[in-house]
């Protein structure tokens, strides 16, 4: 697993002893009676400790403590606040702490490095040590960033320490993952950071779907009353970011010049892109059938066709291809809305958008898909949908193609496609409609995966839910969503009170696919020096940033 | 040598059997000769001695080191000063003691005070072992007080707290309460040393928290 984890077998070094496993089971998790020099206050739910076993290690997370008294006496009668010296008497004796631990991982004593930390099948014995983790255990566990690979990025800090929690980028880009969490705490900034780590690593290409306008360009930062301006993608990777805009004018008003303007024509809508929309545009089920029956005879001009009919003329239509009048009225009155768009043309001017995206992801550059002042969820679904159906399309044939030959240059990039309130595309009955949830069903089959953001997991499919593979996960208080989260995760009593006692800022739970045992993390700070740990050129001096920018040239372009 | 106080307190009087003032002058204060007591009945549990001088015996719980080669160590749990005569009690007489000794002189000779003491340990090459002695103290042996540095030694963990607790003919909560206050004196008054030895003790005194905190705050105060 962790292949970067360096000497550390050689100088073990053990953290503070902070109390003894006194009973559990592999199934309930394990408790641990605090010594009586330890405070309480200091063991936080998801702080990190490791059980010394006879013959093994085991890494494991607080989950819960509890304070207990051996003799009812003590509780009835308690000590006076000046009984300062019973007090502490008591404590740890008469009084005492226990905590619940939930083993995670655990490490055969005197293992080889390589070994790495296996799943845990069996307990301690009694008595068995308990230790605050120390910075070598937690990089035996999640790597450490700035292997050769360039696997491991870090996300932040266990609580309560200062070493790096790594996720392994690889694994991350390879399923589909979700950031979760309440409104205002954080899953923009947890997301920018997921991004960011992909791209610097060179791990998947993107595709963001950026409803809020939130990873191109500047963003604020929430900062209480004041608020500040943090980087995006496109400052800190320059040339790898490539940002297109349905709403050029909104970006321009936002100081930012789009590197490309998305128009779409009526001919790219497909009946299957207008069908999970059923509920935004309140279309009844026999419209999508009316919709049909249009293509049936116009192909792909169906919708322009449809559009170009004057309100009175639309019956007669239905009456010459044998639909229901009432219904096709309908369905053309509520299209009429997508009229409105101010990036529906009847006429491309500058070539296939879709090609274009590809064109950039096909070069590995990152594309962030700003929706500027269409913020609309009518005008995010359509397009969203109409693009991502067509890169999926395009993905599915390179694979095959990729299949066929068999040759590492036809390998297509992974591909990351990053939806923000994606319950919408992802609720049990768009989930069956749209092309979201096909992807996240297939998975890396064909080299595509996603990013989902989303504060109301609970509404998305079980089905697609069971397929993420990492989820980073800030708070959470809804019980509903807090059990979406954990589904398809083993163990997760434990996980369950660590989930609901996050911090609302910087803090978030991280398990799966990516990292060995989920983890509460102190998310990284996104300031100058991640700035520079990504390369950014901007506080370089100029020579270095020259010699930069050439090096990055001449590795996407090729010499000449 | 630390001497009980009532020693220094009172007058040199010529007819008390011991003199430890002039007597520690005279001898030039030779080791042997700064014992506080005799022993007179030993056994290996515990052992009566009589003190050197009249009024003059240790204080209730603290620690005396009995002979040279093999020094065992005890608690004093009793003291207590009676006649020599087993058939004649003193007589009240209404006068002070200080009138007393002027007009009756005669009458503190027919008196004596005597202790006893607890045995918890002995000494090993120096090193405190709590375990009582293979042989018991023998008979005219000196009793000599613990200095601060054996207390500390013998005291460092919480064994002797468990002899006291073991025995049942002393008052074991009242001899526990004097034996912490001068054990405490010897470690300087340390709160973590106080704190220790109540963790310990009240693992030995089971669930009885009423006793625990009664025996914790009178030593503490």
């Amino acid at each position: 697993m962790a292949k970067s984890k360096g000497n550390s077998a050689t100088a073990k070094t053990r953290g503070e002893a902070i109390g003894v496993i006194t009973k559990g089971s592999l199934v309930e998790g394990l408790e641990m009676k605090l010594d009586s020099a330890q405070n309480v206050e200091d063991m936080k739910a998801g702080k990190f400790v490791v059980i010394e076993g006879d013959k093994n290690d085991f890494f494991s997370m607080v989950t819960d403590m509890r304070l207990d008294a051996n003799n009812q006496e003590v509780l009835l009668h308690p000590p006076g606040r000046e009984d300062d010296i019973l007090r502490k008497v008591l404590a740890g004796t008469s009084t005492y702490n226990i905590v619940s631990l939930r083993p995670m991982l655990m490490m055969p004593k005197g293992a080889v490095v390589d070994d790495g930390p296996r799943p845990v099948k069996a307990i301690p014995s009694h008595f068995s040590e308990v230790q605050e983790a120390m910075e070598h255990d937690v990089a035996n566990i999640f790597g450490k960033e700035g292997d050769p690979e360039g696997r491991y990025f870090s996300i932040g800090n266990p609580l309560d320490m200062d070493t790096q929690v790594c996720l392994d980028m690889i694994r991350f880009a390879e399923r589909s993952n979700g950031i979760f969490g309440k409104t205002g705490t954080g899953k923009s900034f947890l997301t920018r950071l997921a991004l960011c780590g992909l791209i610097h690593y060179d791990k998947a290409v993107n595709l963001i779907f950026d409803m809020h306008n939130e990873y191109g360009f500047k963003a604020m930062k929430e900062n209480g009353s004041s608020s500040t301006f943090v980087k995006g993608l496109k400052q800190l990777f320059g040339e790898r970011v490539a940002i297109f805009s349905l709403d050029p004018q909104s970006t321009r008003a936002r100081g930012v010049q789009a590197d490309h303007e998305v128009y779409i024509s009526y001919d790219q809508i497909t009946v299957e892109d207008i069908a999970p929309l059923q509920d935004e545009l309140k279309l009844n089920p026999t419209a999508v059938e009316s919709a049909y029956l249009v293509y049936a005879i116009y192909k792909e001009r169906w919708l322009r066709t449809l559009l170009a009919l004057e309100g009175p003329d639309v019956e007669e239509f239905s009456r010459e291809i044998g639909a229901h009048a009432g219904s096709l009225v309908a369905l053309h009155r509520k299209l009429k809305r997508l009229e409105n768009f101010p990036f529906m043309v009847s006429k491309l001017t500058d070539g296939d958008v879709v090609d274009r995206i590809m064109e950039y992801l096909d070069k590995g550059i990152n594309v962030v898909l700003e929706f500027g002042q269409q913020t609309s969820m009518l005008c995010y679904l359509l397009v969203a949908n109409i693009i991502a159906r067509r890169i999926h399309e395009m993905y599915v044939k390179k694979s095959e193609r990729f299949y066929a030959t068999q040759r590492t240059e036809d390998q297509p990039r992974q591909l990351m496609i990053t939806i923000e309130e994606a319950h919408k595309f992802l609720n049990p009955t768009a989930a069956k409609q749209t092309i979201f949830g096909t992807i996240a069903r297939e998975m890396r089959k064909y080299y595509v995966s996603l990013l989902v953001v989303d504060q109301r997991p609970s509404s998305i499919d079980d089905e697609v839910l069971s397929q993420i593979g990492t989820r980073i996960t800030a708070l959470l208080n809804d019980e509903k969503d807090i059990q979406a989260v954990l589904t398809g995760v083993s163990g997760t009593d434990g996980l369950r009170s660590v989930l609901a006692s996050l911090d609302s800022k910087q803090q978030a739970l991280i398990l799966g696919h990516a990292v060995p045992m989920p983890v509460v993390v102190k998310t990284r700070d996104y300031d100058t020096q991640f700035y520079k740990d990504m390369g950014c050129l901007d506080d370089l001096p100029e020579p270095e940033r020259k010699a930069k920018i050439d090096k990055g040239t001449v590795a996407l372009y090729g010499d000449n | 040598m630390t001497r009980v106080k009532t020693v220094k307190e009172r007058k040199p009087s010529p007819l008390s059997r011991f003199m430890p003032d002039e007597m520690a002058k005279r001898d030039g204060a030779g080791a042997e000769r700064t014992y506080v007591g005799e022993v007179v009945e030993s056994s290996t549990t515990e052992l009566i001695a009589e003190a050197r001088e009249l009024h003059g015996g240790p204080s209730f719980g603290q620690f005396i080191r009995i002979g040279a080669d093999l020094p065992v160590l005890g608690i004093i749990y009793n003291v207590f000063t009676h006649s020599i005569e087993p058939n004649r009690r003193p007589t009240a007489y209404g006068k002070t003691e200080e009138e007393l000794r002027l007009e009756q002189p005669q009458i503190f000779e027919l008196l004596r005070t005597e202790f006893q003491a607890l045995i918890i340990g002995y000494l090993d090459g120096g090193a405190p072992v709590q375990i009582l002695p293979p042989q018991p103290v023998r008979i005219h042996s000196f009793v000599h007080l613990c200095t601060d540095k054996e207390v500390r030694a013998f005291t460092g963990n919480d064994d002797y707290l468990r002899s006291i607790l073991n025995t049942y003919k002393v008052p074991t909560d009242e001899l526990l309460i004097a034996v912490l206050r001068h054990t405490l004196r010897a470690h300087e008054h340390s709160r973590d040393y106080l704190v220790r030895m109540g963790k310990e003790l009240s693992r030995l005194v089971g669930d009885d928290y009423d006793r625990l905190s009664s025996v914790i705050r009178r030593v503490a105060n």
